[in-house]
Formats: structure tokens, sequence, C-alpha cells
């Protein structure tokens, strides 16, 4: 396999000798633009305008300053069609921003571009959406179950999952930044690779015992026999959900099954 | 049939193909086909960056893809076959007789196009293609996610469904 | 109540905003959020009762950027408060059986919503075109921020339009007599764990080794009911 980092597989990529400092003011600028790296999120460019706002500051270390001729093109450039996982996507404003501060030919740049998209939200959808988003969730629901206060519940969930939140965003300004168009390699870490599989293991433990702990809570004082009737119910329930993926959504029926208790419960009494 | 879902999707391998319908199917190999991606290593290195590794990924042109397409069906794991415009699925649509149902997954804007679905954006040219495939005998509905509505090429087409 | 619905407003709208356009730090997954608009009506235990349920929901849905999903930064804060509201004047059953569902039904709105306002953002940015081919630093921010003001009132209208139906209602619904409403919550309890279950199992399943630690995680769970229903 070849190594992606390798400056023949990537002409003209940065060798990581050299050492291209982000000056302080611009890095942090461009952190505090990455946390609305989708304000302008459409179905036209998605989160293309996005890069451009995060990368923009960067931008302005370019001969001629802001509003000069490379900034211009530049930013261009970067505010077109760009899809990815809104954290992962810092790896993308990392690496774009050095690559135009490098002065890399705009060709390369663009199709490097395109090339990033699917990639960086391949790996955050599977890192985040479905790791650490539902692992965090099922271990807050798991305090919940033995007992923990509504405050605790909400700051572990907060704490746990911001923790990854935020370095993922930070790193990958940093990752990419640092490899430029070689950014491929830091997207082989392990945290990034192996990350999806340690965080489903996880989630899946968590989501084993926090879904009778949650619903034995639910129930509150019925005793046993009623929490297991209704865990039989949820298990059956989840079963018909599982044979019927991909052509039923759970919460759908259960906002028609909830409503429609609710006024038979009324009727029954009126 | 081994390959689940032949899918256009400009956005090449990403979470919605990866996880979206990867989990669901139970997906344990991608077919790419792009003649670009499959001469270019580096964007190879980079798409195989965003695949579990439980799931394979090939890179072939469409050339190749004519040539292994039998091999790849006759595969016993389930699999996805992915090309990022209509055009490349036509030509795979016109070679292999055994290849009659298309998924539009994504096809975004760029100038010249116009929206038909809130991730289908077409040409004239694209459309006149979409239809010149039914013509032939493809099924091709749109659907981005499992859990959304299949929905027909001509609704598609209508630009009626826009939400 | 019109201070009430006017503060689920607000609440709402920094709720919904987080969802996707800033700063996505997950203050508007329902456990937080709906225990938040709980404690704005005075009771974030019931809040986070609602938002428990409610969270069990949210697995099934994931939010990749394209799709349609829930929104449940704006639905889950009334939610949660019109939970705590009925419970204070009435029952918590009957409160909860309106409430959980008024947040699902409010949270499709709210995906719906998203739609719309992509929709906008995409004809803002379409307008714009030759300013972001000239490289204009202002059309790229002036987009960002009309983008992120447009979803502060999207998901503020929601919710101030969801409180203005619910906390009224449930006033109305907690205070009725029910007599079943002792199986409201083991109702609300098996639908929200089988959704929850049957997406852990479509999130997981298909990663090496997760079935272990499936029946490792339930093992404990059930070893741990079975103690604490003692």
């Amino acid at each position: 396999m070849a190594d992606p980092t390798a400056p023949a597989s990537v002409p003209n990529a940065p060798t990581g000798t050299e050492r291209l400092q982000l000056p302080m003011a611009t890095r942090v600028a461009i952190i505090s633009r990455l946390f609305a790296v989708q304000a302008s999120w459409n179905y036209e460019i998605l989160i293309g305008n996005g890069i451009g706002f995060c990368v923009e500051p960067a931008l302005r270390l370019l001969p001629g300053g802001a509003g000069g001729d490379k900034y211009r093109a530049a930013l261009a450039r970067q505010s077109q069609y760009f899809n990815a996982h809104p954290y992962l996507s810092s790896f993308a404003v990392g690496a774009l921003a050095r690559a135009e501060i490098e002065g890399q030919p705009a060709a390369r740049i663009e199709r490097f571009r395109t090339a990033l998209c699917g990639p960086l939200g391949s790996v955050g959808d599977r890192l985040v959406w479905v790791g650490l988003l539902p692992t965090c969730s099922f271990g807050s629901l798991f305090l919940f179950g033995i007992g923990a206060s509504p405050l605790a519940c909400m700051l572990v969930f907060l704490l746990l999952y911001n923790a990854g939140h935020v370095t993922l965003r930070l790193w990958g300004l940093q990752m990419g930044w640092e490899k430029g168009l070689g950014v491929a390699a830091a997207l082989g870490h392990p945290i990034l690779r192996m990350g999806p599989v340690w965080l489903a293991r996880a989630g899946t433990f968590l989501a084993g015992a926090a879904v009778p702990l949650t619903v034995m809570r639910l129930v509150n004082g019925g005793g046993l026999v009623r929490t297991g009737i209704t865990l039989v119910t949820a298990a059956v329930g989840a079963s018909m959900l599982v044979l019927f993926h991909g052509r039923v959504e759970g919460w759908r029926l259960a906002l028609l099954a909830g409503f429609a208790a609710l006024v038979f419960f009324l009727i029954r009494h009126a | 049939m081994p390959i689940e879902l032949h899918r256009i999707d400009d956005r090449l391998i990403h979470g919605q193909v990866v996880v979206g319908w990867g989990q669901p199917l139970e997906l344990r190999f991608l077919v790419l086909v792009d003649d670009e991606v499959a001469g270019s290593e580096w964007e190879q290195e980079l798409y195989r960056m965003g695949v579990p590794p439980e799931m394979r990924v090939e890179f072939v042109s469409v050339a190749q893809a004519i040539e292994k397409y039998a091999s790849f069906a006759s595969d016993p794991k389930p699999g996805m076959l992915l090309t990022g415009d209509i055009d490349t699925m036509a030509r795979l649509c016109a070679a292999i007789p055994a290849l009659r149902r298309v998924n539009l997954g994504g096809v975004h804007h760029r100038a010249g196009r116009a929206q038909k679905l809130r991730y289908i954006f077409l040409t004239n040219a694209e459309e006149a293609e979409l239809r010149a495939m039914a013509a032939g005998g493809v099924e091709i509905s749109a659907q981005d996610v499992p859990a959304a509505r299949v929905i027909p090429l001509e609704t598609v087409l209508a630009g009626e469904a826009t939400t | 109540m019109i201070v009430d619905v006017l503060a689920l407003g607000v609440l709402g709208a920094v709720l919904g905003l987080d969802v996707v356009s800033f700063p996505q730090a997950q203050v508007s997954r329902p456990i937080v959020a709906a225990t938040l608009g709980g404690a704005l009506a005075g009771n974030a235990g019931v809040g986070m009762l609602c938002g428990v349920v409610l969270e069990l929901f949210a697995h099934e849905t994931l939010p990749f950027g394209a799709s349609r999903y829930p929104e449940w930064g704006s639905s889950s804060p009334v939610a949660g408060a019109a939970a705590a509201v009925g419970a204070s004047v009435g029952e918590l059953p009957m409160a909860l059986l309106f409430a959980v569902p008024f947040g699902l039904l409010t949270a499709s709105i709210g995906g719906w919503s998203m739609v719309k306002l992509r929709q906008l953002n995409a004809r803002l940015a379409r307008r714009r075109l030759e300013a972001l081919a000239r490289g204009s630093a202002r059309t790229v921010a002036g987009l960002q921020v009309a983008g992120a003001s447009a979803d502060l009132v999207r998901s503020g209208m929601i919710s101030l339009l969801a409180a203005a139906v619910a906390l009224p209602a449930v006033r109305w619904i907690a205070v009725q007599p029910a007599p079943l409403s002792g199986y409201a919550l083991p109702l609300l309890a098996a639908m929200g764990g089988a959704v929850a279950a049957g997406a852990a199992w479509k999130m997981f399943h298909s990663t090496s080794g997760t079935r272990w630690f499936g029946i490792a995680g339930l093992a404990v769970g059930i070893g741990l009911v079975v103690l604490m229903s003692r």
C-alpha cells in the first residue's frame, strides 16, 4: 500500500520538514469559526461557504493581504461546493489553508478538495454520529437508570461528548495544517480508523445495560413483574423494528401510537 | 443478488454510503467506478480512509467494471457499485444487461443544473440520459438513505417532491 | 403563561441553533434540552423523564448532513416544559403521554422546517454566486450570519408556536380523570425501549465483536434491574 503522505503520492506535497507557523490570532479566529461551519448549510453548495468562512483568516496571510488578488482567488476556490462531517471539516480547513499559503497550483487544490469530501464525511459519521454520540447518550441513560440526578446525567453527557467533539475540531485543524495535502495520513490515525470500532463496542455494552435500567426507572416502582412485562414488550417491538428496518421508523409509529393512546385514555372515561 | 445497490452519488464514498446503506445492508465491499480515481493512487488512498475495516473497496475504470462485473456479482458477500455521475452509470447499464436497477443517491448543484429533489440537480442532458436509461429497461429511483421514501424517476424529473 | 411561552421560544431558539448551525455541542439532545425546558417550567426532574423517553427515540435517526431527520433542539424543551407543567397541575403519566408524542410531532415539523431553511439558504447563496466567485469575504461572512440568524428565527418560531399549543393543552389533559393512566408510563417505556434497542442493533451490529459486548451489557442491565427492584 502506498504511503499517501509520501511526496510521490501527491506531487509537491509538503515534506513535513518545513515548520510553517499559523499565528495564534489566526488560529483562534479559525477555531471560533469552525463551530459555525454549517451555519449556511444548503442543498446547493452544502458547507462550501462555511469552509471558505473558516479558511478566510489564514488567507489574509497570502501575499497582497486581505483583498489582494491571491486572497480573492483562494477565497473563491474555498467557498465552492464542499461536503464533510462538520467536526472533521477542521482537517480540510487546516489542509486547504496550508495548501493555499504554500501556493500550491489551483487545479491541484481543487482536486484535493473534492477528494477530501467523502472520506471526511464517512469517517466523521462513523466516529461521531454512530460512535461518540450514541455511546455518550447510552452512558447518560445508564446513569439515569441507576438513579443519578438530572444534573449529573446532563453534565456527564455534555462533558464526555464535548471532550471528544472539541478535541476532534482542534486536532483536525492542527493535523490538517501540519500535513497539508498529505492529510490522508492523519485520516489513517488509529483513533480515526479504530475509534468507530471501540466506540461501537462501548456503545453496544452501554445500550444493553442502559435500556433495561431506563425502562425500569420509567415504569417507576411498578415492581419486577411490571418492569419485566414492559421489557419483554420492548424486546418484541425491537425485534419487529429490526425485521422491518429500512421500511418502518419506530419514532413515527410511536408518535401515532402515543396520540392514539392519549385519545383512548381520555375517551374511555368520557 | 450480491450487488445490493447500484448508486449514483457525486460524493462517492461518504457517510450515507458507508453508514446509511452500509450498515443495514451489511455491505462488505464497494466498487467505485470512476476513470479518474482508478488512475490516481493518492485519491484511492484518501477514499480508503473513509471505509470501515470490515469493508473492502475496489477502484475500477468503466472498462474494468464491465469486464469484472460478473465476478463482483458472484461475490457471496453483499456489495454496492458506486459511480460519481450519470454518464458513467449509463455506460455501465448499456454494457451490462444484468444491471437493471439504479439508485439516484446524490447529484448536487452545479452551473446549468436545475433542482429536482433536495439532493438531485440535473442538466437537460443528464435528464435525457436518465430517460434513455429508463426507456432501455433500467428501473431508476431516488432515495438518499434507506429510511427515506423511494421516489420513482418520473416523479424526480417532474420536480414535485423537493422536500 | 405568556412569559413561559416566550421563555420557551428563546430557549428553543438557542437549542435549535445548536442542532446544525452553531455550535453542535448537543445541548439540543432531548436528554439535555427537555431537562432544561422542565427546569424552566419549575421541575427539571419531570423534564428529564420526558427527555429520557425522547432520547430513546432519538437514537433511531442519525443526523447525516443532507438527509431529513427530526429536529430535537426546538421541540424537546417544549415537551419537557409541557410535562413539568402538566405534572404540576395534574397527573404525571397523562402529562407525559401528551408531552412525548407532542415532542415527536414538533421534532418532525422541525425537521421539515430545516429542509425549508436549507432551501432558503440555497436561494441566498445562488443570488450571490457571482460575489462568491469574486472572492468577496463580505459575502462569505454574510451568508454564514444570514443562515445562522434564519435558523435562530426558525427554531424560535417552532418553539414559540409549539409552547403556545402545548402548555394550555397539557393543563387541560393532565387534570382529566383517566382510569387507564397507569398504563401510560409502561407504554412509553416499552415504545422507547423498543426503538432504542432496535436502533442500537442497526447502528452497531455490523461492527465485529459488538454482539458479545451487547450481551454482556444486557446481563449487567438485567442484573441491576433485578437487584434494584428488590
